[in-house]
């Protein structure tokens, strides 16, 4: 069946030219022409996706999500809002409001399709993770994605949950971890499991992906990990098992990138083996920075994948850092950048290729990090965390992450 | 971001792709590469030779683009990535996955 597209704007060539461009895509396509008609119109009967403009006569974009909200037909239908170019108050609004995208004005039509398709795609999530749906009792219909929509904040609780609160302690080390999340459920994650009185299970991961399976995914994988490092002792069949796992048991839009390693304290030896993820920096206690470089394919991405282990030794003093790429990616602010470049922008049409900046200056970035670990090797492991987190708020301008964040820092007592 | 699609030999489609590939934009790039592989028979080459920088949610659009390619049977690769864009494949090795050429030649003859 034809997805339903409800169309508003004050603007008749407007509406006529998204009907045209969208028909032909396969959608039926309905307008309304100031609020409170899109008001009767969803309500009658919900479209599948509503693209909604913002300045209109009788109730504006934002008051129409309102009221779409406090309607049960309409509160799951997803809206792109049609903003004026530049407004970033009227994107932020929106999205606070509950729009689940923008498109600033004046658009391309081929970004129209395309964003129309990605929300819809979004809207749709159950085929992405049948088994935790079958685990959760749902059936792959409306009403089950419905429930899911509405759980996201419960979502996000238990997820919260599932993370420590405070790193373990453990004989001879200190060990400091630090997640922020940049929306309500994150993609970041991190666990530590004890195997033994002398073992630890220590994990870092960020699964890509959005929004509830991705959060899925994320206990999925916590899940699996908990079990099966009982059952093996190398954390590259660990690894090779849970990218099996994850290869057949869900769709194609969502891996992740995880280190899975087990630290033991008699010998002062990590072993570990890392899914495609960011190499994590030692800093040796002599002032010496490396990184651990065994690396292997993405999580959960490839069937064929295979993975290797390797070993670090942390003598008394060193330190080992494990990042998300949050953290690495964190955009440099205005002053940062300077007058070199401009800031990070998704809208980058305008942005000449060859004076484009370079990623070190764009991009927070692995020097910077190991810099900063180096300026503060003599803090305790947590104040460590606070230091980049401060250093990340000088770099980029913002306390707030534009990304997902996660730190684990260990280090070896002296 | 810009996009320009051309025709290599045996009517290879070439989709080049200019500017920084970052945050939502990689949504808009993973459509671009669905919408070309759709027109021409599964494949594809990615011209990243005027993308001076991609993060993570670039290289999901790839690796996502990578496997449907895969499992209907197509091939994409990609041609001539810039050094920070190359080590980012390097590190989460996609570079063992996807090929990377270096002239339009050798990457549509890839797919030939």
């Amino acid at each position: 069946m034809a997805e339903t597209i409800l169309v508003v704007d004050d603007d008749l060539d407007i509406l006529e030219l998204l009907k045209m461009n969208l028909e032909p895509e396969g959608y039926d396509v309905r307008t309304a022409s100031d609020g409170r008609q899109a008001v009767e119109s969803a309500s009658e009967s919900p479209p599948d996706l509503i693209l909604l403009d913002v300045m209109m006569p009788h109730k504006n974009g934002y008051q129409v999500i309102e009221e779409l909200k406090d309607i049960e037909e309409t509160k799951t239908v997803p809206v792109i809002l049609l903003t004026a170019r530049g407004q970033t108050e009227d994107k932020v609004q929106g999205l606070d409001a509950g729009a689940d995208d923008y498109i600033t004005k004046p658009f391309d039509l081929r970004e129209v399709t395309a964003r129309v398709k990605a929300v819809l795609g979004r809207t749709q999530p159950i085929k992405y993770i049948n088994p935790l749906m079958r685990a959760m009792g749902s059936g792959f219909n409306e009403a089950g994605v419905q429930q899911l929509a509405g759980h996201l904040q419960a979502a996000a609780d238990i997820q919260k949950k599932l993370l420590p609160e405070q790193a373990p302690s453990i004989q001879g080390f200190d060990i400091g971890i630090l997640l922020q999340s940049s929306m309500s459920v994150s993609g970041d994650f991190y666990d530590f499991i004890p195997l033994s009185e002398t073992r630890i299970g220590i994990v870092l991961g960020d699964v890509k992906g959005n929004g509830i399976p991705a959060a899925l995914l994320m206990v999925m994988i916590r899940t699996a990990l908990r079990l099966l490092c009982r059952e093996a002792e190398d954390p590259a069949v660990i690894l090779k098992r849970i990218n099996d796992l994850v290869v057949r048991d869900t769709e194609a839009t969502l891996f992740a990138t995880m280190i899975y390693g087990v630290m033991d304290t008699v010998t002062s030896t990590f072993t570990y083996s890392n899914g495609g993820h960011c190499y994590p920096l030692r800093r040796k206690s002599t002032g010496m920075i490396d990184v651990l470089k065994t690396g292997n394919m993405l999580v959960g991405a490839f069937e064929e994948a295979t993975f290797r282990s390797g070993t670090c030794l942390l003598s008394s003093g060193d330190i080992v850092v494990f990042y998300t790429d949050g953290i690495t990616e964190t955009y440099a602010g205005d002053s940062s950048v300077s007058n070199k470049s401009q800031r990070a922008s998704v809208n980058s049409e305008e942005v000449n290729a060859h004076q484009s900046p370079t990623p070190a200056d764009m991009f927070y970035g692995q020097d910077r990090l190991a810099t900063c670990v180096s300026k503060n090797a003599t803090l305790s492991a947590s104040e460590l965390c606070e230091a980049i987190v401060t250093d990340l708020a000088l770099f980029s301008g913002s306390t707030q992450p534009n990304d997902d964040r996660a730190l684990v820092v260990i280090k070896r007592d002296t | 971001m810009n996009f320009d699609t051309t025709t290599g030999e045996k009517n290879i489609p070439i989709l080049h792709v200019e500017g920084k590939i970052l945050g939502n934009a990689a949504d808009v790039f993973r459509e671009k590469m669905e919408q070309q592989l759709q027109t021409a028979q599964g494949k594809l080459v990615v011209d990243l030779m005027n993308v001076p920088l991609i993060d993570s949610s670039a290289l999901g659009a790839i690796v996502l683009t990578l496997k449907s390619c895969q499992r209907s049977g197509g091939k994409l690769v990609l041609l001539s990535p810039q050094k920070a864009v190359r080590e980012v494949l390097e590190v989460t090795q996609l570079a063992t996955v996807i090929e990377i050429h270096d002239t339009e030649e050798s990457a549509s003859a890839a797919l030939m």
